[in-house]
């Protein structure tokens, strides 16, 4: 569960005065720079909330680095509560006697002469000292930054000043005009905690959003809440077969087939961000899983947190490779939060959970999905410190789950060794030994798992062409499955819901295609595709395609309207479907239409809808 | 709240492979018509009929004995009913159970029998169902989008694309505690039940809840009933009030909630309930105040996310100025435009057979040139003396060559109508109208001057020993991988390889 208090070594964003942010690893006693906004001790934010503004302060004259205050929301909007007082909302300002800007009743922007603190214009114009109205080079700016003096307001003042045409502005220029200076200069920032929403906000404005696909947060949504996504039910583990070194591939622990519950099939070409978007909604994104951390005192929680570090180097001196099946053991079917005490797992126990899991197939030979690092997670690290994510995550190529038999991992039989040679072995050599078994039994494990179907939803954002994608993932979803795939570009969709439509599926239930005789059900569920019938269209209902879009505005007083600095880009597609379980043979699909005596609720229905649906 | 009877878990969270008696289920007629029902076990008597109920669509007769324990999903066949021993009798059950008001006629008809060949243990066992040619329907499991389309509409309701971007922008996961209000027809209840939602038997786990609230009474009960028949009442408490004037607390006591939704005429009026410290009173409100010590409805060390959902902009005005007004931050208003895509073979062609969908003009210049000069060559023709001297014919032998043989039909042409034509896309006919403007916004945990003391204990400053710059990309790699070394130990190292990677993989 995520926390609302920063923690050490987390990765947080920094939102800086411009609206840009970065995402940082907060590391004790570090110097957190801001470059031009200046720096701060990293000690200074560690166990504060997320979300406060903070200000970077005068340095003390006795102290070498800067310190921080949290700004309160009343003075955050000192100048909107100023605007708002006034008698028309409609067209603030243009008071000519009260200065936009006062030095006395606090507000942030003086607009004063450094020096005498004298207040040097007003809204009008008027009173503006001549010498002020110089403009200011950019050396200056940055001398005055340098020494950094009154948290950067005099800039902000001074650049103001030097604006000669400030007093022929209309008062909505004069507001939008502050407001861009104040973005620049004020050293203010927000520390917000690095989740799903604000990373792929992050990535998507300020990286390279071609890295996720230009997958918008209207499209993560549509996408989960399509696809059904959720927590799928209590963590459910297989028995530990106590596999001893010297037994092979038959000590393995048997899939049990209704034990799978609550598992997702996912595609994800979007560096991982997709699979934190599933693991967010199924409650396994977060480290920190045991929420009462934040109701334990301070105290307590660190101890806690020792304890765990001691425990985990421990482990890490014992044998030359722990990896995380021995952080703590699957106990015999027990349920998160319940196991038992720790017994060392034997080489073929699966760290799995059979519910609540994600399951990502993947084109090249490691699963590629970085952006899980951000949650202290690596799915290619050999070993793990404990993530709800090993528990949770399994991952495999299509080779594996197609050809199974031409994948080295799966198909080579596993290491035996008698104890006395085992014993004879240096430690590094046995923990390979143990490792390769390991690896063995859970390739198995999750391969078989893949291929036994029964999938509660498929979810994608992939390059790859999604007719492909569906023919071999049809046939492991569960009757009444969701099918939810996000493409950037509506074309790849378009072709997809073509290979669904009415005339498709009307001439395949016809049952007069050559193709289709003498063809069971089942086979007709695994079907190969031909040119005519890329995929078997009555695999699929209720297909559709849309697109979300938000917009955002701007709302203070008396100018409330769109953004127009909206970032461009594209708006990005959502495809969704339930799996269907088509009845054997011919089926009529004539339905029985009395025309003109609509029944009632049927009047709206489009003609698509009166469409029979074969 | 706290029912001594086995909590079943909601067939909108875990649906289990098969349909389920008593269970509600979803059955889709056709695109976009979606029934929902509770199937029952044709058990003895049933409203005077002694075999279990039928529904009735236009796609044929249903009895619920050929829906029940079937793979969800399933495409199911009508059956023939036997209506003549008891004759007709129809009963339009609508709204009389909530959930169940199906809009459409339920029959219950003297027919019983096993379906899918499931042994079914009740009714006139042994006696075969017929399989009807009317059609077929499929049925499908409970979700959140598919109540949204179904519900029985009692109010204005959130659809999915506010819904699931709201609860994603409100952080509502698995283990969260949201209040929403008001509850309306519960379209955005489900979703949000779907979203908190994290089990129930593991000890310790605060467990995600929706705290409701509703004042408009037979709503209330409406809403109540369905949550109970949707097996959701152990995940959403519902209340009867009206939270204006009595706020969020339930029993007295702190939802703790760290995720609010407002969809009520007057947000502004409910916010300075949702305070973290006691709302200053507001005008003509007894000063009853230091009587009861405040206690707020929010969790007092999370971060509490905020959404309101308004139709008008001066509504928006009204909240966002409340909100900053008590301390709410980054507030932004959005609204969310959503567009649904047809696909369809365009089909357009002169020489195409006459059929629903083909458009019968030129598919392009060429085609348009070749029929003109066919009417020329017509034209022409007439024009001439009816019969030449020779007797030949060879205008119409002209037309045939320029034609390539084209002279009215190709009949080839429509042979794949699902491949011929080119695909399109064409967005919904009528243009969805603007439903709400959304305003977001984040109340931070209140940090006292106690609360920096204790932080600063802890971490003490001027022990910086290096600096970590935002600035340039390369630079932040140089000086992180210096952080490292300052670290010991391998899972560091690790950590290092990661950073290495994240950075290599946003490079
Ligand atoms: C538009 S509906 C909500 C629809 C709901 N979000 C949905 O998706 O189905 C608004 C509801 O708020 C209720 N309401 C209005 N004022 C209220 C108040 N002061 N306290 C509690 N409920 C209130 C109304 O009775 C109405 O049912």
């Amino acid at each position: 569960m995520y926390s609302s208090i920063i923690r050490p070594n987390t990765w947080v964003a920094i939102r800086l005065p411009s609206g840009v942010t970065r995402n940082i690893l907060v590391t004790p006693n570090a110097t957190i720079s801001l470059g031009k906004y200046g720096s701060f001790p990293a000690n200074l934010i560690i166990e504060r909330p997320y979300h406060v503004t903070f200000e970077i302060e005068d340095q003390r004259p006795d102290e070498k680095y800067s310190r921080i205050r949290i700004v309160p929301a009343s003075e955050l909007y000192a100048e909107i509560f100023a605007d708002e007082e006034s008698p028309d909302c409609s067209a603030p300002t243009v008071d000519a006697a009260k200065p936009v800007i006062s030095a006395e009743d606090g507000v942030e922007f003086t607009l004063v002469d450094a020096e005498s603190g004298k207040l040097v214009t007003r809204s009008s114009g008027e009173v503006i000292d001549e010498n002020a109205r110089q403009t200011l080079t950019q050396e200056e700016i940055e001398e005055l930054k340098r020494e950094g003096s009154n948290a950067g307001k005099d800039v902000i003042a001074k650049l103001m000043l030097s604006h000669t045409a400030l007093d022929q502005k209309t008062s909505f220029s004069l507001a939008k005009y502050k407001l861009l200076k104040t973005k620049k200069y004020i050293r203010r920032f927000q520390i917000l905690p690095v989740d799903v929403p604000n990373l792929a906000h992050w990535q998507l404005e300020e990286r390279d959003a071609s890295k996720i696909l230009d997958l918008r947060a209207e499209m993560i949504a549509l996408v989960g809440s399509w696809g059904n996504v959720h927590y799928g039910g209590d963590s459910v583990y297989l028995g530990d077969p106590m596999a001893t070194c010297e037994q092979g591939e038959e000590a393995l622990a048997p899939l049990q087939g209704d034990l799978l519950n609550g598992r997702w099939l996912v595609v994800d070409d979007t560096g991982g961000l997709l699979v934190a978007a599933i693991a967010e909604r199924m409650g396994v994104l977060f480290p920190e899983l045991d929420e009462d951390e934040d109701s334990l005192d301070e105290q307590a929680r660190r101890e806690k947190r020792e304890r765990r570090e001691a425990e985990k180097e421990a482990e890490d001196n014992q044998d030359g490779d722990v990896d995380m099946a021995d952080a703590d053991d699957p106990a015999n079917r027990a349920i998160d939060g319940a196991r038992p005490k720790k017994v060392r797992s034997s080489d073929f126990a699966i760290p799995y959970s059979q519910t609540n899991t994600i399951t990502v197939v993947h084109s090249a030979s490691q699963p590629s999905l970085p952006f899980l690092g951000y949650w202290d997670f690596d799915a290619v690290a050999p070993s793990h410190a404990e993530h709800p994510l090993c528990r949770h995550l399994m991952c495999l190529t299509w080779l594996q789950l197609l050809k199974p038999e031409l994948d080295t991992a799966y198909s080579t039989p596993p290491l035996t060794a008698s104890p006395e040679l085992l014993g004879s072995w240096k430690p590094s050599r046995r923990g390979n030994f143990h490792r390769k078994r390991r690896r063995f039994a859970r390739t198995r494990h999750v391969v078989e798992a893949t291929r036994a179907g029964g999938f509660s939803g498929l979810v994608c954002a992939s390059t790859m062409d999604p007719i492909s994608i569906l023919k071999h993932t049809l046939p492991l979803l569960a009757g009444g499955a969701p099918v939810s795939m996000y493409s950037p570009t509506l074309e790849p969709l378009a072709a997809l819901a073509d290979c669904f439509s009415v005339s498709r599926r009307t001439a395949w239930t016809s049952g007069t295609l050559p193709e289709m005789v003498a063809k069971t059900v089942e086979e007709l569920e695994r079907w190969e595709g031909s040119e005519q019938f890329p995929l078997n269209p009555t695999l699929l209902l209720g297909t559709s395609i849309q697109t979300s879009r938000a917009r955002r505005w701007q709302v203070l007083p008396g100018r409330t309207h769109p953004l127009m600095t909206e970032r461009g880009g594209t708006d990005g597609y959502v495809f969704t479907a339930w799996r269907a379980k088509p009845a054997a043979g011919k089926v009529a699909a004539k339905g029985k239409f009395k025309r003109r005596k609509l029944e009632t609720g049927s009047a709206a229905e489009s003609e698509a809808a009166d469409t029979p649906k074969a | 709240m706290t029912s001594t009877l086995p909590q079943t878990v909601s067939p909108f969270l875990e649906p289990g492979p098969r349909t389920k008696p008593n269970s509600l289920a979803v059955l889709q007629l056709s695109r976009d018509n979606f029934v929902p029902v509770y199937l029952q076990q044709a058990s003895g008597e049933h409203d005077g009929y002694v075999e279990g109920a039928v529904i009735n669509t236009r796609y044929g007769s249903f009895p619920h004995s050929t829906l029940l324990n079937v793979p969800w999903g399933s495409q199911v066949r009508a059956s023939k009913v036997d209506t003549g021993s008891r004759g007709r009798k129809r009963k339009w059950q609508l709204d009389e159970e909530a959930g169940r008001a199906t809009s459409e006629p339920i029959e219950d008809e003297k027919e019983t029998g096993n379906g899918a060949g499931e042994e079914n243990g009740d009714g006139d066992e042994g006696k075969q169902l017929v399989t009807d040619t009317s059609g077929f329907i499929h049925v499908l499991p409970p979700t959140p989008e598919i109540w949204t389309t179904s519900l029985p509409h009692r109010t204005q309701v959130v659809y999915t694309p506010d819904a699931s971007y709201i609860l994603h922008r409100i952080r509502a996961r698995p283990g969260s505690t949201l209040i929403e209000a008001g509850a309306g027809s519960g379209s955005f209840t489900h979703a949000s039940a779907r979203a908190v939602y994290n089990g129930s038997l593991v000890k310790g786990k605060r467990p995600g809840k929706v705290f409701s609230f509703e004042f408009h009474e037979e709503r209330y009960h409406k809403m109540k009933k369905e949550l109970s028949d949707h097996a959701l009442d152990g995940i959403v408490q519902l209340t009867h009030r009206d939270v204006y004037k009595d706020g969020f607390l339930v029993d007295g006591k702190s939802p703790e909630a760290d995720a609010v939704f407002l969809d009520l005429p007057a947000p502004w009026e409910a916010l300075p309930l949702l305070s973290r410290q006691r709302p200053q009173l507001r005008e003509g409100e007894a000063g009853e105040a230091g009587a009861n010590p405040w206690v707020s409805p929010l969790h007092p060390k999370k971060s509490v996310f905020i959404c309101t959902f308004s139709p008008c902009v001066e509504q928006v005005t009204r909240t966002v100025s409340t909100l900053r007004h008590l301390g709410w931050v980054d507030i932004e208003m959005v609204e969310i435009a959503n567009r649904k895509l047809h696909t369809a073979r365009d089909r357009v062609g002169l020489y195409l057979p006459v059929d629903r969908g083909v458009n019968s003009s030129a598919k392009d210049i060429e085609e348009a040139i070749t029929k003109l000069t066919e009417i020329e060559e017509r034209f022409r023709e007439n024009a001439r003396p009816k019969q030449p001297a020779d007797g030949s014919e060879p205008a119409k032998v002209a037309s045939k060559a320029a034609t390539n043989g084209k002279t009215s039909v190709d009949e080839a042409a429509l042979k794949y109508p699902w491949l011929d034509g080119r695909l399109v896309t064409r967005g919904e006919p009528e243009i969805k109208t603007h439903t709400s403007y959304l305003v977001f916004a984040v109340l931070p945990m209140v940090w006292t001057a106690e609360d920096e003391a204790t932080a600063l204990a802890r971490y003490p400053i001027g022990n910086e020993k290096f600096v970590v710059s935002l600035m340039g990309k390369a630079s932040m790699k140089e000086e992180r991988r210096e952080a490292m070394q300052q670290k010991q130990g391998n899972r560091k190292s690790r950590r290092k390889d990661r950073d290495e990677k994240l950075a290599e993989a946003e490079g």
